[in-house]
């Protein structure tokens, strides 16, 4: 237990562990961004056909949804585009220390994943079809156990091949005995 | 190049009979044909697949080929294997033959775990593939010339009789009568009305037939349960021979389960809630490359509680006593204990006012107050302690499990905190774990202790997570 006087007078929440230090990179809120665009296109559509398809005349909760259900698209639409890209911007981080690979994910709920250089199994590289377009790609550092792996989402791309061209090389150097 | 002696085919004439009985009924001339022509088919088909199936161990490695039409060929590395199982079921043991599973290390992505099978080699051929297996990989991995030819054994457990008392109050067991119950009744529904005895059913208003029905159901219970653990764990035994933990067990089917120290990476302690009640407790190891394979890690399936934590403590070194969780955690247990009962309470209240259901609101709060002592229990058994050089968490309340687990076992920690526990200064610590179910986890410690316990319980390279000092 840390009896530490200062943390009396600092935040009432007291950070359980150390946040990684890198953000990743901006052009991930570019992808969000069009990501969220996309899908409020899709239901933009979705509530066209509903709104030709089914007149007010049917009664009932009908007339209601009408109005409803275009009003809670644009909230989505504009949550989807013009917040959550930068929510999900602040809370992701990412950091590979002298002897560790740390990432932290989660708004409400935090998860913080921390694997030591020497346990790395495998480190993947991963670009989907819009990360190429915004030249980004994702890098996954697995270990023996289902549970330890670390995600990192969206960095530019020569930066991920660099940091698992990097891990690989590491980890080979290190790897002690235990799987 | 060994062929196994594969006479796999006799078992399936046993099979054939009820499943030509199954299919029909309406002549007895049916049913002979059927049996004949079945048996005949599955004689066929185990003779094809055993003039189809070889196994060749070499000095690398172990390879299977099988396969009907399509041929599979299938490399293990030698030094992949990570344990090898020999088990004779009681068909086997009537020809004396055995069935030789050898299992190789998973990959890094959580999937199937690997495993050969070699079924049906005679039972000094079992046992000569198991130690050839077994000791070129033990070879290729330390290179170690002076082991003994014939190592010694030396007995670390012994499964006593009086154990089985345990049984009826351990649920896994429990299981046992009530499936065979189950079956029993799917065969009484499916006998045609006239072979069904005409037995008038028992008057069950009659409160001393229910109170004697209810009795005896319990003994048969009790009864069935104890037998199906004497079936499983007959003359028990773990021992020890050179580098390997041997366990032996199993009236009919007789299981030899071998396990390689050097990859005994921790133990867990479970005891469940009737087993807590008589002190009673079950040791498994975890080892690498097993994956969730839990079965061939038992190394005590059933015992008293100090005999199960003398074992594990064999196994690992004793990190020392638990150390408590805060009192945030015991609220934050009763508050999700009882949230069920409240939501029901709630839905009750509503349901009083409006349709006059008062049964509803009843049932609510005393699912309410029941919630009170189930998250006190649940409290109870949260904890955690590092030692110098292996650490323990523990959690779980039908079924509690203490993991203990060396330093060099942790491949990762995982910190999570979500917001109810960010306010209450709470966070949930897993340790990743490559063996097991992959993570132990140390639910609703204090947040400011998280950094300390990372650090104590795995090595330097987790000071990363030491927060900023203020």
């Amino acid at each position: 237990m840390a009896h530490d006087p200062a943390a009396a007078l600092g935040p009432a929440v007291p950070v359980p562990v150390r946040e990684p230090a890198w953000p990743l990179s901006r052009s991930a809120i570019g992808l969000w961004m069009t990501q969220g665009a996309i899908s409020a296109v899709v239901w933009a559509l979705l509530t066209v056909v509903f709104l030709s398809v089914v007149p007010a005349s049917v009664g009932g909760p009908v007339p209601l949804l009408r109005w409803l259900v275009p009003v809670l698209v644009g909230v989505y639409a504009v949550v989807a585009i013009g917040i959550r890209p930068f929510v999900r911007y602040r809370v992701h981080r990412w950091e590979v220390t002298g002897e560790a690979v740390h990432a932290l994910t989660g708004w409400l709920n935090r998860t913080w994943t921390l694997v030591p250089i020497s346990r790395i199994q495998t480190v993947d590289v991963n670009r989907g079809v819009l990360q190429q377009v915004f030249g980004l790609a994702s890098v996954a550092v697995l270990t023996a156990s289902s549970q330890g792996t670390v995600h990192v989402p969206h960095l530019e791309a020569d930066v991920a091949e660099r940091v698992a061209d990097d891990l690989a090389r590491r980890a080979e150097a290190v790897r002690d005995e235990a799987t | 190049m060994h062929t196994v002696t594969f006479r796999q085919a006799r078992q399936f004439v046993p099979l054939a009979i009820p499943l030509g009985a199954a299919i029909g009924f309406d002549g007895v001339g049916t049913v002979l044909v059927l049996v004949v022509v079945v048996t005949l088919l599955s004689l066929a088909t185990a003779a094809l697949s055993w003039s189809r199936f070889s196994y060749v161990d070499g000095p690398g490695s172990v390879v299977v080929t099988r396969g009907l039409l399509a041929r599979s060929v299938r490399t293990v590395p030698t030094d992949r294997v990570r344990g090898v199982e020999v088990e004779a079921p009681a068909l086997h043991r009537l020809f004396g033959l055995v069935r030789v599973r050898i299992d190789a290390a998973a990959g890094a992505v959580a999937g199937d775990r690997e495993e050969l099978v070699v079924d049906g080699v005679t039972r000094a051929e079992g046992d000569r593939l198991r130690t050839a297996v077994l000791a070129r990989g033990q070879a290729a991995v330390r290179a170690d010339p002076e082991a003994p030819a014939a190592e010694p054994e030396e007995e670390i457990a012994r499964f006593d009789p009086r154990w089985l008392r345990y049984a009826p109050l351990v649920g896994s067991y429990l299981a046992v009568p009530l499936a065979a119950v189950g079956a029993l009744f799917r065969l009484a529904d499916e006998l045609p009305e006239g072979v069904r005895p005409a037995v008038d059913g028992p008057d069950l208003a009659d409160v001393r037939v229910l109170a004697v029905a209810v009795v005896l159901g319990l003994l048969l219970l009790a009864v069935g349960s104890v037998a199906g653990a004497a079936v499983v764990n007959w003359r028990f035994r773990l021992v020890r021979r050179g580098g390997s933990l041997v366990a032996v067990r199993g009236l009919l089917t007789r299981r030899h389960t071998e396990l390689e120290i050097d990859r005994i990476r921790g133990g867990t302690l479970s005891e469940g809630l009737g087993m807590r009640w008589v002190r009673a407790a079950r040791t498994t190891a975890l080892v690498t490359g097993l994956g969730q394979a839990t079965r061939r890690g038992q190394l005590l399936p059933l015992g008293p509680e100090p005999e199960a934590r003398a074992l594990l403590h064999r196994l690992v070194d004793d990190p020392g006593p638990l150390l408590r969780h805060p009192p945030a955690a015991r609220r934050r247990r009763i508050g999700r204990a009882i949230t069920g009962g409240l939501l029901v309470t709630g839905a009750g209240a509503l349901a009083t006012w409006l349709l006059g259901w008062w049964w509803l609101l009843a049932a609510g709060v005393l699912l309410t107050v029941l919630g009170v002592p189930l998250g006190l229990g649940r409290y109870a058994s949260l904890g955690h302690r590092a030692g110098p050089r292996s650490f323990t968490v523990r959690s779980g309340w039908l079924v509690r499990e203490q993991a203990v687990l060396q330093r060099r076992a942790v491949v990762g920690w995982q910190v999570r905190q979500s917001l109810f526990q960010r306010r209450t200064g709470l966070a949930t610590v897993v340790a990743c774990v490559g063996a097991g179910s992959g993570g132990y986890a140390a639910v609703d410690m204090a947040a400011d202790e998280v950094a300390a316990f990372t650090e104590a319980a795995s090595g330097p390279w987790a000071a990363a997570l030491r927060p900023p000092q203020r």
